[in-house]
C-alpha cells in the first residue's frame, strides 16, 4: 500500500573498530570494566552458553560495545545480531522480535544516534558502537518525554511494539521528520502497529517534538 | 451497577501497566528468564501433504550445541485424551510426532533443541526430510464442500421469485492472518511430574486444560502462566501444536525449553481467518423493502477439523426481512485449522451483506442509510426476542451528521481532485454479545489495599486497567489502591479473553467479588459497638477513597484501615462469581455500529488512499473510555487492513504460503491510516449484565470493510465484490 520507508533500517557505522577489533576465537573473556568512573559489574560473561562453546566448533568473536552507557565486552556466536544479543544475553528483552526480518521495526534500537534494525544487525559489526535501547531511554524514574506522551496519549495497547515505536519515535524527531502528521506517518511507517494505534502514535511523537 | 460512587468507571484513565509498557519491562511469553532455559526450532513440513520416509538428524546432531532431535520415530506416545470443553473444533485434532502423516505444509515434523538459539535454528536447517508427497487440495474453489449447515425461516426462493427487484451477487474474501506482533512463544518446564508453561494465549484455562489432556496430567500438575499478550485478535484462543512441542521437548531433554514460532511459522502454526467464496441473492420491493435473502457460502477449514464461526448470523439478524435461508458449507482443504479472528463470522457476513444493501441502494436510488432504516427490524426477527438495546437509528443520525454525508453524491464517480476520485461510503456493523462464567477473587488487606485475580488475559484492550476502574469503584478505593492480576491459571477460572466477552464475565465476576467484600466491611461495621457506624442500615453505607460512611453523611464513618485493625482482621475475601447469560435468553443483546468512509482512488493507478473514517457505537456502557477509543481506532485499522490490503496467498502446486512474512502479508502501516473518528453513544444496556455493557472488541472492525468498499464504489463506479479491494482490480 504506501512505501515502507528505509529510514528504520541504517547500517550503524562500523569505522570506529580498529582492525584490532576482528574477530577472534576467545570464548572466555573477562573484564571489568570501568566508564565514567564507577566500576560496572555484569560487563563479564560469555554470550552463548557455555555448553556451546566448550563444543568449540560455532565461530565466534569478540565485540566490545556500549549498551545504555555500559561498556560490555562479549564473545558472540558469529550468527548473532543485535536483537538476540540483548535479548538472550544481555536479559534486556525490551526490544522486541516481531519478524526477524525488517519488516515490522518492533526491534529497533539507535546505534551511534541513528535508529537501527536490530535484528538485521550482527552484533560482531558493533565494536565500538554506543547502543541504546528502551531500557536506556528513562533516567532513572523519570521517563523520556516520548515515553510518557505515549503513556497519555495511550497510543499503545498489546505493547508488543511500543519499544520499537519509541525508539523510532526518538529516531524520527531527532532526524527533524516531525513538520506535519503526514510527515511524522510517512517516517514512522518503518513500525508496524497490528493493535492499530497509528493515530495516537503521530499524536505522541508530534507533541515531543513540540516540546524540543 | 453498584450503589457505590462512579468515580473511575467512565473515567478517561491511563493504562496501569502503562509504565511497565514504555520501558520495556512488560514480560511476554518468551521473555521470562527461566533458568537453564534451552531453545527449540521446529522444523516444518517442505510438502502439503504425504507421508514422511526418512529423516536424517545425523548433520543436525553434530552441530555444536545441539542437544537433540526429536520427531516421530524417538517421540514419546502421548496420551491425546479427549478435551471436550475446549475451543478445539469437531475432529481429530493435530498430533504432534505421533505418526509420519502430513497434513499441511508447514506441519512440524521434527525440532531441535539446543543450547542456544543460533545453533537450534542452523540444526534445523540441517534435519533432511525426505517424503512421499502427494498433490495438496488448497483450493477452495475446487475442493468438494461438506454437508450444509443450513438455516431457514419463510420461504425464500418463493420470496425471491416474488420480488420486484432480485439481486444476484457472488464475493470472494481472501484468507487472512492475525498477525499479533508478538509471535506465539512458550516456555516449558518440568518439575518433575508437574509442568509449568509461559505461554501465548488468550485463554490461560483452556490451554492449561488441553496440555493436561494431552498428556495425560492432573489439573493441578499443570501451571499456565502469561501476564502479558503481544495482540493476538484471536490467535490465540486455542493451544496449538507447537505448545504441545515445547512441553515434550523439556521433557525429552529433560531442560526448560524455550520455544518461539518464526513469523513465517505463524502462518501455518496457527489458525486464520478462513477464505469464502459467498453467494448471496436478496429481493426487495420498489422501496427497498427487503423480502428474501439467499445465503451460500463456502469457507477454508482443514482436513482434520471442521471449523465453524457465526458467517450466517448477521444475515439472520441485522435486518427485517421474512424469508431467508443459507447454507454454510466448510471445505476441508490440506491446511492447518483456521481460528476465530477479530469479528469472527460476522466481519465475512457483514461484509456481503452491507455491499448488496449499498448495490440495492444505488440501483433503487435511495440513500443507503435511507435503505437501512426501511429495514431497521423492531425485533431480533431470527429468534422473536425483543432487542435489549440497538441504537442503530442514533448511529445513522450522529455518524451522517458527523462525518458530513449529505456532501456526499448519490452519484458515483462525481467528486475528482486531481487525478484522484472521491467517494463515500458507509455501513452498519453488528456483534453478538457473549458472556461466559467467569470468577475473581477479591482480597481487602488490613492496610486498606486491595488485590483482585483472576485468570483472564489483556492481548491489549487493557483488561488490567478497566478490571481496575470496574474493582476501585465497587470497593470505594482509589485506583492506586487496587492491584489487579491476570494470567495464572492458579487464578479463579475465566472464558476466552475473545469474542468482546471479557468485560461483560470477568468484569461481573470483579464486581461481585468487590461488592461482597465491601459488603462484609460494612457489615462488620454497623455490628460493631466501636464503630461509628454502628447501628447504621448497611443500605445506606458508601465507602469512597477507602473510608466508609453513611450516605451524604460523610462525616459519619471510618477508613476501612481502622475497621480492620480495630477488629483484629487481616483481610477481609470474597470470590465473585459471575454465572453466564440468562437461561433462556430473554433478549436479543448485540453491540452496534454505522462506520463511515471517505476514500481516494487514483484514477490511472487503481491505488485506494483512505482519507477520513467514522465510527458511531451503540455498545452501551463504556468502562474505560480512553482505552476503548483505542480499540476502535485499531479496530478500523484492522478493517483497512481486511478491505484493502490482507491477503494470504496460497501455492496451490504444493500447498505452501507464498507470502509468509510481514514485507509480502500486508498490513496496514502509519501512512494507510488517516484521522479516524470514533463516538460511542452515552448510555448502557441494563439487561445483559450488572455492568451494562455489551463488548467493544469485535463490533469496531465489522462494518469497515464493507464501508470503504462501497466508498470505493462511490469514487469509482466499479463494484469490487472480493477482498481485499487490489490496484490491479480496479484498473
Amino acid at each position: 500500500m504506501s512505501a515502507d520507508l528505509s529510514e528504520s533500517v541504517v547500517p550503524p557505522s562500523t569505522e570506529s573498530g580498529g582492525p584490532s577489533s576482528g574477530p577472534s576465537r576467545r570464548t572466555v573473556i573477562a573484564t571489568g570494566v570501568v566508564v565514567g568512573g564507577a566500576v560496572v559489574a555484569g560487563g563479564t560473561f560469555l554470550a552463548g552458553s557455555e555448553e556451546a562453546a566448550a563444543a568449540g566448533a560455532s565461530p565466534s568473536s569478540r565485540v566490545s560495545l556500549t549498551v545504555n552507557g555500559t561498556r560490555r565486552t562479549v564473545t558472540v556466536d558469529n550468527r548473532t545480531s543485535l536483537l538476540d544479543l540483548l535479548r538472550e544475553h544481555l536479559d534486556l528483552t525490551g526490544s522486541k522480535k516481531g519478524c526477524n526480518a525488517g519488516a515490522c521495526g518492533a526491534c529497533t534500537v539507535l546505534v551511534d544516534g541513528q535508529r537501527v534494525n536490530s535484528c538485521l544487525t550482527l552484533a560482531v559489526r558493533l565494536e565500538g558502537a554506543e547502543v541504546v535501547t528502551i531500557e536506556g531511554l528513562a533516567e532513572g524514574d523519570r521517563l523520556h518525554p516520548l515515553q510518557q506522551a505515549f503513556i497519555d496519549e495511550d497510543a499503545f495497547q498489546c505493547g508488543y511494539c511500543t519499544p520499537g515505536q519509541i525508539m523510532s519515535g526518538v529516531g524520527c524527531i531527532q532526524e527533524g521528520h516531525t513538520d506535519s502528521p503526514e510527515e511524522i506517518r510517512e517516517y514512522m511507517s518503518g513500525n508496524v502497529c497490528r493493535c492499530g494505534c497509528y493515530v495516537k502514535i503521530v499524536r505522541a511523537v508530534e507533541q515531543t517534538a513540540a516540546r524540543k | 451497577m453498584s450503589p457505590q460512587p462512579q468515580s473511575a468507571v467512565g473515567a478517561p484513565l491511563s493504562r496501569v501497566d502503562g509504565r511497565l509498557k514504555v520501558t520495556g519491562k512488560a514480560e511476554y511469553a518468551a521473555e521470562h528468564d527461566i533458568k537453564g532455559a534451552v531453545h527449540a526450532v521446529i522444523v516444518d513440513a517442505s510438502i502439503g501433504r504425504g507421508r514422511i520416509r526418512s529423516i536424517d538428524t545425523r548433520a543436525a546432531e553434530k552441530h555444536a550445541g545441539v542437544l537433540r532431535v526429536i520427531h516421530h520415530r524417538n517421540a514419546p506416545k502421548l496420551p491425546y485424551r479427549d478435551n471436550p470443553g475446549s475451543n478445539n473444533p469437531t475432529g481429530r485434532r493435530l498430533r504432534v510426532f505421533q505418526d509420519d502423516l502430513v497434513l499441511f505444509h508447514g506441519q512440524p515434523v521434527a525440532v531441535v533443541v539446543a543450547t542456544t538459539l543460533e545453533a537450534a535454528q542452523h540444526g534445523a536447517s540441517l534435519v533432511k526430510v525426505a517424503y512421499n508427497a502427494e498433490q495438496p487440495s488448497t483450493d477452495i474453489s475446487k475442493a468438494e464442500p461438506g454437508a450444509p449447515v443450513p438455516y431457514a425461516r419463510g420461504d425464500a426462493e418463493a420470496g425471491l421469485r416474488s420480488s420486484a427487484v432480485r439481486l444476484d451477487l457472488t464475493y470472494a474474501l481472501a484468507r487472512n492472518h492475525h498477525n499479533p506482533m508478538e509471535p506465539h512463544a512458550t516456555v516449558a518446564r518440568w518439575d518433575g511430574d508437574r509442568l509449568t508453561v509461559w505461554d501465548k494465549t488468550q485463554w490461560i484455562v483452556g490451554t492449561h486444560d488441553e496440555i493436561a489432556a494431552v498428556f495425560d496430567l492432573p489439573s493441578d500438575a499443570v501451571r499456565v502462566i502469561n501476564p502479558f499478550v503481544g495482540g493476538g485478535f484471536g490467535s490465540g484462543l486455542r493451544c496449538w501444536p507447537h505448545t504441545i512441542v515445547a512441553a515434550l521437548a523439556a521433557r525429552v531433554t529433560r531442560r526448560p525449553v524455550k520455544l518461539v514460532l518464526s513469523r513465517k511459522q505463524m502462518y501455518f502454526g496457527t489458525g486464520f481467518r478462513p477464505a469464502y467464496a459467498y453467494r448471496l441473492r436478496l429481493g426487495s420491493d420498489r422501496r427497498g423493502r427487503l423480502n428474501a435473502a439467499i445465503h451460500d457460502f463456502d469457507a477454508e477449514t482443514s482436513s482434520y477439523e471442521t471449523f465453524f464461526e457465526a458467517a450466517g448470523a448477521p444475515g439472520q439478524m441485522l435486518y427485517s426481512m421474512p424469508n431467508v435461508s443459507q447454507a454454510y458449507r466448510q471445505v476441508p482443504l490440506d491446511v492447518n485449522t483456521p481460528i476465530w479472528m477479530r469479528g469472527p463470522g460476522f466481519a465475512t457476513g457483514s461484509y456481503v451483506i452491507e455491499s448488496a444493501l449499498d448495490e440495492l441502494a444505488h440501483e433503487l436510488g435511495i440513500d443507503p442509510i435511507e435503505l437501512r432504516r426501511r429495514n431497521e427490524p423492531e425485533e431480533d426477527p431470527s429468534n422473536d426476542l425483543p432487542f435489549s438495546t440497538r441504537r442503530l437509528r442514533e448511529c445513522y443520525t450522529v455518524g451522517a451528521r458527523e462525518f458530513g454525508w449529505d456532501r456526499r453524491s448519490q452519484q458515483p464517480r462525481a467528486r475528482r481532485e486531481g487525478d484522484w476520485l472521491i467517494g463515500m461510503g458507509m455501513a452498519a456493523g453488528v456483534y453478538h454479545s457473549g458472556s461466559n462464567a467467569a470468577q475473581a477473587r477479591v482480597r481487602l488487606d488490613a492496610d486498606g489495599t486491595a488485590l483482585v485475580e483472576t485468570a483472564s488475559s489483556d492481548m491489549g484492550p487493557g483488561t488490567y486497567t478497566s478490571q481496575t476502574q470496574v474493582a476501585a469503584d465497587a470497593l470505594g478505593l482509589t485506583m492506586r489502591a487496587v492491584t489487579f492480576r491476570l494470567g495464572d491459571s492458579l487464578y479463579p477460572p475465566t472464558p476466552p479473553h475473545g469474542g468482546s466477552q471479557t468485560m461483560a464475565s470477568v468484569g461481573s465476576a470483579v464486581l461481585d467479588g468487590c461488592d461482597q467484600v465491601r459488603r462484609q466491611a460494612i457489615e462488620l461495621a454497623v455490628g460493631d459497638e466501636e464503630s461509628p457506624l454502628y447501628g447504621v442500615n448497611a443500605d445506606d453505607v458508601v465507602v469512597r477513597n477507602g473510608r466508609l460512611h453513611v450516605q451524604g453523611t460523610p462525616a459519619r464513618g471510618e477508613t476501612y484501615k481502622s475497621l480492620l485493625a480495630r477488629n483484629g482482621r487481616s483481610h477481609l475475601e470474597a470470590r465473585g462469581s459471575y454465572a453466564g447469560p440468562a437461561q433462556p435468553e430473554r433478549h436479543s443483546i448485540s453491540a452496534y455500529n454505522a462506520t463511515f468512509a471517505e476514500v481516494a482512488v487514483d484514477a490511472t493507478l487503481g491505488l485506494v488512499r483512505v482519507r477520513r473514517m467514522l465510527g458511531v457505537y451503540d455498545a452501551g456502557r463504556i468502562i474505560s473510555p480512553k482505552l476503548a477509543e483505542s480499540q476502535a481506532i485499531g479496530g478500523i485499522v484492522g478493517g483497512i487492513g481486511q478491505a484493502l490490503l490482507e491477503h494470504t496467498v496460497t501455492d496451490h502446486r504444493d500447498g505452501r504460503i507464498v507470502n509468509a512474512s510481514l514485507a509480502d502479508y500486508l498490513v496496514p502501516v502509519n501512512a494507510d491510516v488517516p484521522e479516524v473518528g470514533v463516538i460511542y453513544l452515552d448510555g448502557d444496556d441494563p439487561d445483559g449484565n450488572a455492568l451494562g455493557v455489551k463488548g467493544l472488541g469485535e463490533v469496531v472492525l465489522v462494518g469497515v470493510a464493507p464501508a470503504i468498499a462501497n466508498a470505493v464504489f462511490n469514487a469509482t463506479g466499479r463494484r469490487v465484490r472480493e477482498l481485499p479491494i487490489t490496484a490491479e482490480a480496479l484498473l
